[in-house]
């Protein structure tokens, strides 16, 4: 214990005083990039990416570590418990942070402001979908089936307060309908769901699925955004069916626990802003139908309040309904 | 038969030097990376994906596959060796293969693991072959219901027909049961028996505890004995003898069956299949009293289940683009940033590519065997390191898997604290397997369960409208019935314990 307080107190030390030469050194060692989703899955994939093409500009390893569970609330404790040096960073997935956080069941170990949004990588709309030769051709034939036998139609989600489960509360809301809302673990359990014909309609993000709508085996009935997404230029967007309201995504960046040092920050951001930019990112997120949308500084940290701000509207109806 | 022109193209293209040479480096890093506990097959392939990022795609795929076929493999190593299951899939081979290794008959254990991975592997790849698309639709029918009727029908077999204590084997499902309610609730999302411990959100690790109850426990009740080998019979054969290989061929064929059908239903998971044909060899025996005290047949059904389950859950990704388990998943995302997306239109759009990697299936499970079966005697040899050394080198393989797992310290504690549950569990000669088999179908029988009640609305008619879902209830029922009623015709089998 007494080495370890020694050493900290040392640490401290050290830092007020090489605190201006501090970025100068910086990345000395191996950055750590925490993942709060499983290896393999979109926001995987998307860091894997990132961390590959920003090595060469921090000049130091990024390694991907996968900390999954609990909807990603193990990833993003961690990340807000990590020592703010810098050497540890971790994917926020919104609104999935704000959901935890909201959720007072969740009992979450960070809040708010427990992150310094840095970049932001991805913004993956959402997407409804059916199976190729469901009878629902429009978003309007569903959500009439919807209000028409209310409660009978199923709606599933890729878990419980995800951005999806988010996305039927606000399409009950605009459409005046009821779905019946079945929870499942990721996409891959929706495609059998839908596929095998236990669930009538999925509720999912662009990326996941805009192979399949591609290839005729489900059809897209509408992305949940103001315009349409490059992937899927056939699929409506909700705001030209005149559901402006609709407007749903899965969000992820890179942050850095609270306190981390602001020219550390500014490092961290140069790099990878200019790795999101670079043509081979681009080349790489299309062919995994993952859309980049860059956002930095106050633009990012804006995003970021104003997706709490909704969340909380969506989680706390979510909450009532239980 | 244009499959099977197609196929012919695709082993003339796999066996080209290039590719030979990606499958070899495949099989052996998947064999390192199964030997290591804790670094699992997902995790492994996962960590694996950048070093083919320079392949092209059918080079990165083969490698990729050979990896994950290896490290399915490579848990069956320590298995039998130091009692540690290097992945969950060979937590069965602990069961009978430890045991052998105790006796001497280390290389025979290894040998016929090799074999019945090959045979099971290679079969499964021909029936992939054979029935992937019709096989595939038939398995979408396979909802919630059905799911959560197979986990249910599972459990009762393993349970019901293993245990010669059924007390003591329902009260280590209950405790397994209970073990697996901790973490989130799967569907409102609140914490249940965390007690605030931010750590157990996600449930207790599923190695870490069979680390515990296998490897540590393992090296407690022989740091009592005073031994001065961890292994103290003498090395009685390198490989399999005529004798057991007979034994073993009945096992290896159920054990293909069983892991193949399983293996088509996305899901399921590589344990369900390795228990399933364990306690089916177990049944089917005319001397189970042997199994648990190591029967070579024991561990052939559950490596060559293993194997048929690994390559038939290829069939979901291939034909569907469905990944049935982590590491499918895995494997699933490499395909994707390679450029290919597994589905109904694979096989129609890239049929060169697709008939490469199945002929590439069948190369992998070639060296698979040529590059284990030589190294049997290797890895037996281990077993000479004196116990002192050995003891502490087990228990730091342990301690680090445990950790490498998530890096996470309260693994270790998870680990060691199971550890000293499983001695005492194993000092009052308590089953061990129903608790594990109860831990991992636990959260999935509950989810589906759930699942099954939101789509239902909450009504429980589903079942009854079912038929599949009703047939693999009534099995339980009808085992459970035939025990009650026929105690006699069975009374052998009862004897006997899976442990």
């Amino acid at each position: 214990m007494t080495i370890r307080r020694r050493t900290l107190l040392a640490a401290t030390a050290a830092a007020a005083v090489a605190s201006p030469a501090l970025a100068q050194n910086y990345p000395r060692r191996a950055v750590q990039l925490i993942v709060a989703f499983p290896p393999g899955g979109s926001t995987d994939v998307g860091a894997r990416i990132l961390a590959a093409a920003a090595e060469k500009d921090l000049g130091q390893t990024i390694t991907v570590v996968n900390k999954a569970g609990a909807g990603g609330q193990i990833g993003f404790t961690e990340v807000a418990r990590a020592r703010p040096d810098g050497y540890t960073l971790g994917f926020l997935n919104l609104p999935a942070v704000n959901t935890i956080i909201l959720d007072p069941e969740r009992k979450a170990a960070f809040n708010v402001d427990s992150f310094i949004p840095i970049v932001n990588q991805v913004l993956d709309p959402g997407l409804i979908w059916v199976k190729g030769d469901s009878p629902y051709k429009t978003l309007a034939d569903l959500t009439e089936a919807a209000r028409k036998t209310p409660g009978k139609i199923s709606a599933c989600t890729t878990g419980i307060l995800s951005d999806d489960h988010l996305a039927i509360l606000m399409v009950q809301e605009a459409a005046k309908c009821e779905f019946r809302i079945v929870h499942f673990d990721g996409g891959a359990q929706q495609i059998t769901g839908v596929l095998g014909g236990h669930v009538d309609c999925a509720f999912d993000n662009v990326g996941g699925v805009f192979k399949r709508v591609q290839s005729g085996e489900v059809r897209g009935l509408a992305v949940t955004d103001s315009e349409r997404s490059k992937f899927l230029p056939n699929v409506p967007c909700t705001k030209e069916l005149g559901m402006p309201t609709i407007i749903s995504s899965s969000t992820r960046g890179v942050g850095a626990p609270r306190g981390t040092p602001a020219d550390i920050v500014k490092v961290i951001e140069t790099a990878l802003l200019k790795a999101i930019k670079s043509p081979e990112m681009q080349q790489k997120m299309d062919a995994v139908g993952l859309a980049l949308k860059p956002m930095v500084g106050a633009e990012y940290a804006k995003y970021y309040a104003d997706t709490q701000a909704q969340a909380k509207k969506y989680t706390e109806w979510a909450l009532k309904m239980r | 038969m244009e499959a099977l022109g197609h196929l012919l193209h695709g082993f003339a293209a796999a066996l080209t030097p290039g590719y030979l040479l990606y499958a070899f480096v495949g099989c052996m890093l998947g064999t390192l990376i199964g030997v290591l506990p804790g670094l699992g097959p997902a995790a492994g392939t996962a960590i694996l994906i950048p070093l083919t990022f320079s392949l092209d795609a059918t080079g990165a795929i083969i490698m990729l596959c050979a990896i994950y076929y290896g490290a399915m493999y490579g848990g069956t190593i320590t298995s039998v060796l130091i009692n540690v299951p290097g992945e969950a899939a060979s937590v069965v081979t602990c069961i009978d293969g430890h045991q052998m290794a105790k006796q001497g008959r280390a290389g025979s254990a290894l040998g016929i693991a090799a074999i019945g991975s090959f045979v099971g592997g290679t079969l499964a790849t021909v029936a992939l072959v054979a029935v992937a698309m019709p096989l595939a639709s038939l398995a979408l029918k396979f909802g919630p219901a059905e799911f959560f009727a197979l986990m249910v029908a599972g459990l009762c077999l393993v349970v019901g027909l293993a245990g010669n204590n059924m007390l003591a084997a329902l009260l280590m499902t209950v405790i397994g049961l209970l073990f697996a309610m901790i973490g989130v609730d799967p569907v409102r999302g609140a914490p249940r028996f965390t007690f605030g411990v931010e750590e157990l959100y996600d449930g207790i690790g599923f190695v870490p505890v069979v680390m515990g109850l296998f490897g540590v426990a393992e090296l407690l009740l022989a740091a009592e004995k005073r031994q001065t080998h961890m292994v103290e019979a003498e090395l009685k054969s390198w490989m399999p003898t005529g004798a057991e290989c007979r034994q073993s061929v009945g096992a290896i064929g159920r054990g293909t069956v069983v892991g193949f059908v399983l293996g088509l239903i996305p899901g399921v998971g590589a344990i369900v299949p390795t228990f399933m044909a364990y306690v089916l060899e177990k049944r089917v025996s005319k001397t189970p009293e042997r199994f648990g005290k190591g029967a070579i047949e024991g561990v052939a059904s559950a490596e060559t289940a293993n194997n048929a389950y690994a390559n038939a859950s290829m069939v979901p990704l291939l034909a569907l683009g469905i990944p049935s388990s982590p590491t499918i998943a895995v494997l699933m995302g490499a395909f994707i940033v390679n450029g290919i997306t597994p589905g109904p239109f694979l096989f129609k759009e890239q049929p060169e590519l697709v008939w490469t990697v199945i002929a590439s299936f069948f190369v992998g499970n070639v060296l698979l065997l040529i590059l284990n079966l030589p190294l049997v005697g290797l890895w037996a040899k281990l077993l000479k390191i004196p116990f002192s050394y050995m003891c502490a080198g087990v228990l730091i393989f342990c301690v680090i898997g445990a950790y490498g797992l998530k890096q996470s310290l309260f693994d270790v504690w998870v680990m060691l604290g199971f550890g000293i549950l499983g001695y005492l569990l194993r000092k009052l000669d308590f089953p061990i397997a129903p608790a594990i088999l109860a831990l991992i179908l636990g959260p999935m029988m509950e989810k589906s369960l759930r699942t099954t009640l939101e789509i239902s609305g909450g009504s429980f008619a589903i079942f009854l409208d079912r038929p599949v879902a009703l047939g693999l209830l009534a099995v339980p029922v009808i085992v459970i019935g035939f025990l009650l009623f026929k105690p006699r015709s069975l009374a052998p089998l009862r004897e006997s314990d899976i442990e």
